[in-house]
């Protein structure tokens, strides 16, 4: 929800309003949203993010680089996939969620 | 039924192509994997741009592309982005919470994209960190043809001959991250940097200043005032941003309140130009400064679930109604506003272009884009009728139907946009001026939905497609749906 409406006249500084950082609260925060009808097994999420943490494209130790998403919340969704451009890559982080379903 | 009659034997001004110019900045996913993917990577790429957006970009006729930054600029050592890429130093780019930089992407992988996408290059040089013999090397590097360490460090990197640059930036943003200035001090500072910034060969260099942010209308006067004479261009920057600063709103979901006042703060524009531009004309009444808009655009929360440093957002009809206001207003203001850039072009901000991986989708904001280029550097035609009124937001209202029209090569185009999110709106249109008949076609942009917009798996739900304007008496009967945009060609008959 917006929290105003008006036009602003005192605005932020742009640069320093976002930082590339996630804290753990934040993500813990983040995750706390998902619905558990919506979330994977527990052990096909932790073969989806052991599968990120060993990927060259992870960044800040959160973040996909390929689609900008924070892995945690990409991992935990079963609707997630893995965005990487090399087919076989991407087969090993689908099939986690076949293996344990 | 609302009306505009189009007079086309009556020239207001010229539409500068670089109106519809882009800006890329270093940040979040825009260059890298938005763009640059390296020469390794799986995803098909010519010298490391990645080939499906390069074909996307070249359909798109960017004329002119800005770059590095952005307050990315004021922190750019151009120095850092040359040179064989294994030995690039690696950084952190803290304005937007320390990014890691590995400076892959520097100056010679920028004009090969230009190159690439047919755009001329339109850099912003360092001053808030840099230095004005930083600044006069990194043009002397570019665009120098004799003999000179700078040049030769050129050639040793590859590149023999100069390359042609046009317009650079001095500073960006300087009363913000490019320096937390005040106009006195950025004024002086600005004639100083300038000084150096050399004119090699028939290298002719189009000078623009960092400008005001938003209605701060005294940064434009004082800029004016000391600096007018050193100038060719004078920046400005203002985004659409429904919420405020820190709930700014979300990309995707949006009710009918949210989408007006996004369309009061789009049109703000027209306030910003007119009012900046009458500064600028008691400095300069021959308009010789341009007014160059390097930063427009909707600016909403990230992605849910992505990270909140890299501005990544969706981008739905909502945009393409502010791209089309954003360039109507453009349009008028064509004798002063010589070249807006929107921010950002890939994965950032109001992107044309957004990827995952080695997918890509177009935007409602690139088909825009796309359907308007037929207006660059064509004659804005004068037009006037009635609009209509939408809106109730503290009882003021906006022009339900926006039109804009241009001449070139005795084709006339023109476009129009219904803001409304509900109604229809039936426009009769009208040709003036010319004697001979007119073939008409079209082309239109709407949703089925206000929010509609293009997913990875859905990249077709927003598309371009055939309009008809139906013939009635001397002129056409246009129906445009609610929340659409619509481009219509009229070629004189033989």
């Amino acid at each position: 929800m917006i929290a105003a409406m008006g036009i602003d006249k005192a605005e932020a500084c742009k640069g320093c309003s976002s930082s590339v950082q996630v804290s753990e609260a934040q993500l813990i925060r983040l995750l706390g949203k998902i619905k558990a009808e919506d979330a994977v097994a527990d052990d096909a999420y932790r073969e989806r993010l052991a599968a990120c943490g060993n990927c060259e494209s992870l960044a800040y130790g959160t973040t996909c680089m390929h689609c900008g998403c924070l892995v945690r919340l990409r991992a935990k969704l079963k609707a997630g996939r893995c965005p990487h451009p090399s087919p076989a890559v991407r087969e090993r982080w689908q099939a986690a969620v076949k293996e344990h379903a | 039924m609302l009306k505009a009659i189009v007079h086309t034997d009556w020239a207001t001004g010229t539409i500068n192509k670089n109106i519809y110019g882009h800006f890329s900045e270093h940040l979040g996913r825009c260059i890298y994997e938005g763009l640059w993917v390296g020469e390794d990577s799986p995803i098909p790429n010519t010298d490391g741009i990645r080939n499906d957006v390069l074909e996307a970009l070249r359909e798109l006729k960017v004329p002119v592309l800005r770059w590095p930054g952005g307050c990315f600029a004021d922190e750019y050592h151009w120095r850092d982005g040359i040179g064989t890429r294994e030995t690039r130093k690696r950084m952190i780019n803290t304005h937007w919470g320390g990014v890691v930089e590995n400076n892959h992407f520097g100056t010679h992988e920028f004009f090969r994209l230009c190159e690439l996408i047919g755009a001329e290059p339109y850099i912003c040089g360092n001053v808030g960190s840099g230095s004005v013999q930083e600044m006069s090397e990194w043009l002397e590097y570019m665009t120098f043809d004799g003999e000179s360490p700078l040049a030769n460090l050129r050639r040793q990197n590859g590149r023999e001959k100069p390359w042609k640059l046009k317009y650079f930036g001095v500073g960006n943003e300087n009363w913000g991250c490019g320096g937390s200035m005040l106009p006195e001090y950025y004024a002086d500072l600005y004639r100083q940097y300038q000084t150096y910034c050399r004119q090699y060969g028939d290298n002719k260099l189009y000078k623009i200043a960092g400008g005001a942010n938003s209605d701060d209308y005294r940064w434009t006067e004082v800029l004016m005032q000391k600096a007018a004479g050193q100038m060719d261009g004078l920046s400005l920057h203002y985004y659409t941003v429904p919420g405020s600063w820190e709930s700014k709103g979300s990309a995707t979901e949006f009710d009918e309140r949210e989408w007006e006042i996004t369309m009061r703060k789009a049109m703000h524009m027209d306030e910003l130009l007119e009012r900046h531009g009458t500064v600028m004309d008691r400095y300069d009444p021959e308009r010789r400064v341009g007014l160059i808009v390097d930063e427009w655009g909707t600016w909403f929360d990230v992605e849910p679930g992505t990270n909140p440093g890299f501005l990544y957002q969706q981008n739905t009809m909502r945009d393409a109604l502010v791209a089309a206001a954003h360039l109507h207003i453009f349009h008028k203001h064509c004798n002063r506003v010589q070249m807006a850039n929107i921010a950002q072009l890939v994965n950032v901000l109001q992107a044309v272009v957004l990827t995952e991986g080695d997918r890509m989708l177009l935007t409602p904001t690139y088909h825009v884009l796309k359907m308007y280029a037929v207006h660059q550097d064509a004659e804005a035609l004068a037009l006037h009728g009635e609009f209509g009124s939408y809106g109730t937001e503290d009882g003021k209202s906006l022009p339900q139907v926006g039109a804009t029209a241009s001449r070139k090569d005795g084709v006339v185009h023109a476009s129009l946009y219904n803001l409304h999110p509900t109604e229809a709106a039936e426009v009769a249109l009208e040709l003036r001026g010319s004697e001979a008949g007119f073939d008409c076609d079209g082309t239109v942009l709407a949703g089925d939905a206000i929010s509609a917009h293009n997913t990875f798996d859905a990249p077709a739900q927003v598309e371009p497609k055939p309009f008809q304007a139906a013939v009635e008496g001397a002129g056409y009967k246009i129906r445009l749906a609610p929340a659409s945009v619509a481009t219509l060609r009229f070629t004189p008959r033989a």
